[in-house]
């Protein structure tokens, strides 16, 4: 090889260490050190900004910072608490619960961008939100959100049937008239509902009904999911796709101020100390996508970024046996929150099984054997609450008092309920099958896990290890005996949970567990109309009491995240289900610089 | 050498035909249906099969018999098979199911942080193992040669991951000689690169020094070499230009056809110092299941590939003239 060949080589080497660059970085705080920037970083890749397009959680993170609802959950008070945002005031509801009316609130304005004319943002007007769930319905637009609306708003499915008829590119008329979506005038929406939706609140506080302006749509075509023409406190700087996503604080934001009440406990912790200031105070977040656990800890313990979350890792060197920050951890500044997430997480029972469904004995000596204790500790450092029910103890329907026989762990019970089932099947020893949403180590652990449980009461499991989308099949064709699953609410409301053992509902709907019994189902008929009231939360823990007596499924956990912050970030309080919160984030810049040098 | 490339291009049509139709009845016939991942975590079976009609999942697999009665032989190649081919041959693979995106614009997007992560990986790695190979050939018995195998052996033996996991944590973390993580456009891109670049090349060193070696090591023990030194050429001179001119052959064929994949990027240093390349999209498709993604991405790895063995073979002629293109 000639030296001219190395040069080559190396020049070659040289260039292409620049290449896929074009853009230089905007200026950053790094000029200005007055500049409040909060670092925060995503555990998975932004698929986009599209809110009426998006299901995941960490698009929904960012994207709520710019785009915004008509309502949204009060930051401080618990229980959650739905106030307005985009709206006036709460809606009104006619007597029938068919008819909400919702003032909309004057002088908001979407960001300055070229869709506008003059590149000036023009005021939010009720027809944003109308168009906005219209293009949900559109079936050409195959979002994932259309659950939301399906069979609730009057005339909004004949709509999405008229899409349906629409030949290759033939465009939607989105000023056809939908009954149940009326614009009274600018700032009066009309929403005509097909039956009572007691939900329907929350779901006006769900990030994919927030409205967008046709011009956007309009004018950026496919580049729709890149942009963010909003109404809220960030507007989008800059993209490195799968790498760096930077908000800047949009200056045509309306006045909104931060809150003067919370719960008892918040004024001693300072969350009170900015009460009526105007929002947002950080001026700049960069959001940096971190998909490995690794770099993402070494980041937060270099002061990089401002929290974490604690892989399983590092646990041990994060937190004490007393569940407290541990002292190397303390001493560096950090702080420490725990909070429950509105999850359970389970091994569920396909119903239509002829094996599984027709057992009851086997189905509850499964769930008798399940050590649920044992299992949070080994597979989450403790960061879990054994399940007893279906809902999370945040939740108002959670009753404390209840014991349900069927969650506590029993050797004893479980090898006598296995004796009713082997004698069910003939006398036949028994043999299930366990479906794992995953093929690593992690899953193969859990599995064997399961195996370890069920082998002490004289079960066989095989267990089968498949990857997400061939275990969603094998779900949504009924063809599991018995699958590792969970769920996380959307709202604090049980019927988020409730919903999945409606019988209507079975595969490929929610209801996985292909779980039919008319008692429930008429009950849930009934509570799906139902207003929130006491006699509402006591239907509601007869129906989880149904559900557990019949054994549905091995009910194993529900999760709580550690999560530990730099004590320079002033008003952190986690939320179960609010996204836009980074408009309530502070930064004490001097002990910022104190305690990492930045 | 053209009629040879020409003959070469055409043998190429059917293998890449092949790789589509392996690609399409993969993911079409058994891969699942993406309407599902579509529709949502409360989605109905209405739904699912709204989307999928949508997506012209409900046409038929092959050949569309069907319309063929009602509006004649045109329809006939209305089948997801002919509009998969179709995507291909046009290199128009529409967008993406997941991020709705123009799939060329994600792999314009992409292609430029992986090359400049695996094009400097690849030539350092390239140039540091064939000097190492080189000096190792020439002290070969010595005790320095007996060391350097066994380092060899113990770098093969360690996984690529924990490479990864110890560079980032020891030479980022503990010595704070590079970033830990992080990717910026521009020149600023090689502050962040370096740590990645210098664990891809120490990682794959023990195993590309070890095989370059054995290939050195049977040129330095032919006839001319000994005759070389014979006639008092010196070391430098029949390492670098004689043995290392004839050892070309089996070099070439693994440097050639690698190049193709350094396009496809690195899947676990893209994922580990958060650089937004490549290397991750196709595994993320097959999760999705982004069958446009897929489809794209195996038709170009498969074309790329059927490229890199023509040049190799034209890259034989070049080094070797006793090597004829016929």
């Amino acid at each position: 090889m000639t030296r001219r060949t190395v040069a080559l080589l190396s020049a070659f080497a040289g260039s292409m260490l620049v290449l896929g660059c074009g853009r230089t970085n905007q200026a950053t705080a790094k000029d200005d050190p007055g500049l409040k920037v909060r670092y925060a970083a995503l555990g998975s890749k932004i698929r986009g900004l599209d809110p009426g397009d998006i299901g995941d959680v960490t698009s929904s993170l960012v994207a709520s910072q710019c785009f915004e609802t008509l309502y949204q959950y009060h930051y401080l008070k618990r229980p959650y608490e739905l106030i307005p945002c985009l709206a006036e005031d709460m809606p009104q509801v006619s007597d029938n619960g068919l008819t909400y009316t919702i003032h909309l609130r004057k002088g908001v304005y979407f960001t300055d961008d070229p869709c506008f004319p003059n590149g000036s943002g023009r005021e939010l007007k009720v027809q944003d939100f109308i168009y906005a769930w219209k293009r949900i319905a559109n079936i050409k637009y195959l979002s994932k959100n259309w659950w939301i609306f399906d069979g609730h708003i009057v005339g909004l499915d004949k709509f999405r049937d008229y899409t349906k008829s629409l030949k290759g590119n033939e465009a939607v008329d989105y000023d056809r008239p939908v009954e149940g979506l009326k614009a009274l005038d600018d700032y009066t929406l009309q929403i005509g509902l097909t039956k009572p939706w007691p939900q329907a609140t929350y779901l006006l506080a769900h990030l994919p009904t927030a409205p967008m302006a046709k011009e956007a749509v309009d004018h950026y075509g496919d580049q729709i999911m890149n942009i963010a023409v909003a109404t809220g406190p960030y507007k989008l700087e800059s993209w490195t796709r799968g790498s760096k996503l930077v908000l800047v604080r949009n200056p045509k934001f309306r006045e909104e101020l931060y809150p003067c009440e919370g719960e008892p406990g918040d004024r001693g912790s300072g969350l009170l100390d900015t009460c009526g200031k105007k929002l947002p105070f950080v001026d700049r977040v960069e959001y940096t996508i971190i998909e490995e656990d690794q770099p993402r800890w070494l980041l937060f313990m270099q002061g990089k970024i401002d929290a974490s979350g604690i892989p399983k890792d590092f646990f041990a060197q994060a937190v004490t046996d007393q569940r407290k920050l541990s002292p190397q951890l303390a001493a560096k500044g950090i702080d420490l929150v725990i909070e429950e997430d509105p999850s359970t997480y389970w091994f569920g029972f396909n119903m239509e099984d002829a094996l599984i469904g027709k057992n009851l004995p086997l189905r509850r000596a499964m769930s008798c054997a399940w050590n649920r204790a044992e299992y949070i500790d080994v597979f989450t450092n403790n960061r879990g609450i054994a399940a007893k029910g279906i809902f999370p103890p945040m939740f108002k329907e959670f009753d404390r008092n209840w014991v349900n026989p069927w969650a506590d762990y029993s050797l004893d019970r479980a090898k006598k309920l296995m004796q009713e089932a082997i004698a069910l099947n003939g006398g036949k020893s028994l043999e299930v099958t366990l479906s794992m949403p995953g093929t690593d180590t992690t899953f193969r652990q859990m599995g064997q896990y399961f195996q370890r449980c069920m082998d002490k009461i004289g079960l066989k499991v095989k267990v089968d290890y498949s990857d997400w989308p061939s275990f969603q099949d094998r779900i949504k064709s009924k063809s599991t005996q018995i699958f590792a699953m969970g769920w996380v609410a959307d709202y604090p409301d049980g019927e988020s949970f409730l919903q999945l053992f409606y019988g209507p509902n079975e595969s490929p709907g929610p209801n996985n567990f292909n779980y039919h019994n008319p008692e429930y189902d008429k009950l849930y008929q009934q509570i799906s109309v139902m207003p929130d009231s006491d006699t509402r939360v006591k239907l509601y823990r007869q129906m989880e009491r149904i559900v557990c007596d019949d054994c549905v499924a091995i009910l194993s956990l529900h999760g709580v995240a550690y999560g530990p912050y730099y004590k320079y970030i002033r008003n952190f309080k986690p939320h179960a289900f609010g996204y836009g919160l980074m408009k309530y984030i502070d930064i004490d810049l001097d002990l910022r610089h104190k305690l990492v040098g930045r | 050498m053209t009629t040879y490339i020409i003959r070469r291009l055409l043998y190429a049509v059917p293998i890449v035909l092949g790789v589509m139709m392996i690609t399409f009845i993969l993911f079409r016939v058994v891969g699942g249906d993406p309407a599902v991942e579509i529709a949502g975590k409360t989605a109905t079976a209405e739904m699912i099969a709204d989307i999928r009609h949508e997506l012209g999942r409900d046409k038929p697999l092959f050949i569309n018999t069907v319309a063929y009665k009602h509006q004649g032989v045109t329809s006939l190649f209305d089948s997801q098979l002919f509009h998969h081919l179709v995507q291909s041959l046009t290199l128009d693979f529409g967008k993406s199911l997941r991020d709705r995106r123009p799939i060329m614009q994600i792999i314009k997007d992409g292609a430029g942080a992986s090359l400049s992560l695996t094009v400097p990986m690849f030539i350092i790695s390239l140039l540091v193992s064939l000097s190492i190979s080189l000096l190792v050939a020439y002290l070969r018995g010595t005790k320095f040669d007996r060391i350097l195998v066994v380092l060899c052996v113990l770098g093969m033996s360690m996984p690529y991951l924990s490479y990864i996991k110890f560079g980032q944590y020891f030479i980022g973390y503990q010595l704070n000689l590079f970033p830990v993580f992080g990717y910026e456009p521009g020149l600023a891109a090689i502050r962040y690169l370096a740590l990645p670049i210098l664990i891809g090349v120490l990682s794959g060193l023990g195993s590309e020094v070890r095989m370059y070696r054995t290939i050195i090591l049977d040129e330095v023990n032919a006839d001319y070499v000994r005759t070389a030194r014979s006639k008092g050429v010196n070391t430098a001179r029949i390492l670098f230009k004689h043995v290392l001119k004839n050892a070309m052959i089996p070099i070439i064929t693994r440097v050639v056809l690698a190049v193709p994949f350094l396009f496809l990027g690195s899947l676990l240093l893209e994922r580990f110092f958060g650089i937004p390349g490549l290397g991750y999209l196709t595994i993320e498709a097959i999760n999705s299941r982004d069958y446009p993604v897929i489809n794209a991405m195996t038709f170009i790895g498969a074309l790329l590939y059927v490229l890199g063995v023509i040049v190799t073979d034209i890259c034989y002629a070049l080094v070797d003239p006793r090597v004829e293109l016929r």
